[in-house]
């Protein structure tokens, strides 16, 4: 089993660069994908909500 | 004794709007008179028939509501191993495979970069075939697949674009050259932007299939390009390590490690874009229900 120095030669920068990048990538595809989840949920129960109410200006 | 279909029922179904009679469930006939679009939108064969090929009935899946709590359901079957194999992709690509003879330890960004770069361009032809089918034969479900790809293969392809410029610039030394193979994944990039972009400007969800499945078909032409580009052009990118054909050059443990990171991408985008596609089943259906809540 090779144990790699994190300077990875002295091509550290590039080699961790590109794998955060892919890493920051998948994560903001998965935040946004559970956003969009999320909002869709709370547009559905705001709209359940809405219907319910009578519409009334005043109380 | 339960109906088999022959050979011959496939050819005969009565394709017609489908109507949630009384043999569908409650809640079926429910939802039917909140969304009246949804009822001469929906397509089912009339008679039940079943393909001697295949032992379920899987017409029944294409669907959109159908096919929603299957795809919940297949979700964890590839979103589990994915993430068990980029575990073992990256302990077997940084601990177990040697460094490069020629470019040291710089050549370790090919794990994510190749299965990226692959990814994208299988990801459009995945997409195109899929818009296509939407297009031809009026499947909603193909075309919200199609949909739901895009944006996977669009990320697929920035990340190929990006990573490469992080190995082009210790190895080329610079970040960015108009070589035949990065200029045409970057054309690739665009196709992606321009599918996403012509389906969200445009309201009317068919519309928006039809006008994105003709450039998704159009940009398939882009994939031979960008395989071959290496062959075809006297090109700064290498050419291909691994082909179908022939041994590989590369080591054997650098080889796993590149395949299980593959597999790895291929599960996870699969696991993805049926999380997004049943968001986009939702949206539609909601979008349906609002349009038919207006219009009574």
């Amino acid at each position: 089993m090779n144990w790699p120095d994190l300077s990875m030669g002295g091509y550290g920068f590039y080699i961790w660069g590109s794998y955060l990048f892919a890493l920051l990538a998948f994560v903001w595809e998965l935040v946004t994908l559970s956003y969009r989840k999320k909002s869709q949920l709370q547009e559905k129960s705001s709209r359940e909500i809405l219907r319910g109410s009578t519409n009334e200006t005043t109380s | 004794m339960g109906h088999r279909g022959s050979a011959q029922d496939i050819g005969r179904i009565n394709w017609q709007p489908f109507d949630f009679g009384p043999r569908e469930a409650t809640k079926t006939r429910r939802r039917s008179t909140k969304n009246k679009e949804q009822s001469t939108t929906f397509l089912r064969p009339k008679t039940k028939v079943q393909s001697p090929f295949i032992p379920m009935n899987l017409y029944k899946y294409s669907s959109p509501v159908n096919f929603y709590p299957l795809a919940g359901r297949l979700i964890p079957w590839f979103a589990i191993p994915a993430a068990i194999l980029f575990t073992v992709g990256m302990f077997v690509g940084f601990f177990i495979a040697p460094a490069d003879f020629q470019q040291g330890e710089a050549y370790r960004i090919i794990f994510i970069h190749v299965p990226a770069a692959w990814l994208g361009m299988f990801l459009y032809v995945l997409m195109a075939i899929y818009a296509g089918i939407g297009w031809a034969f009026n499947a909603r479900l193909s075309s919200m697949m199609a949909s739901s790809i895009s944006i996977t293969g669009a990320m697929f392809t920035f990340l190929s674009l990006v990573t490469g410029a992080f190995w082009g610039k210790p190895t080329w030394g610079t970040w960015w050259v108009w070589d035949a193979r990065m200029t045409s994944t970057l054309i690739l990039m665009f196709l992606y932007i321009g599918f996403i972009s012509l389906q969200s400007s445009i309201e009317d969800p068919r519309r928006a299939d039809r006008a994105g499945a003709v450039l998704a078909i159009v940009g398939v032409i882009n994939i031979p390009i960008i395989y071959f580009s290496v062959q075809w052009w006297n090109t700064l990118h290498q050419g291909a390590t691994i082909r179908l054909l022939q041994k590989p050059t590369i080591h054997g443990s650098m080889l796993y490690a590149l395949l299980i990171m593959l597999a790895a991408c291929w599960l996870y985008s699969v696991a993805v874009v049926l999380i997004r596609v049943r968001c986009i089943i939702l949206e539609r259906e909601q979008n349906a229900a609002r349009f038919a809540e207006a219009t009574i």
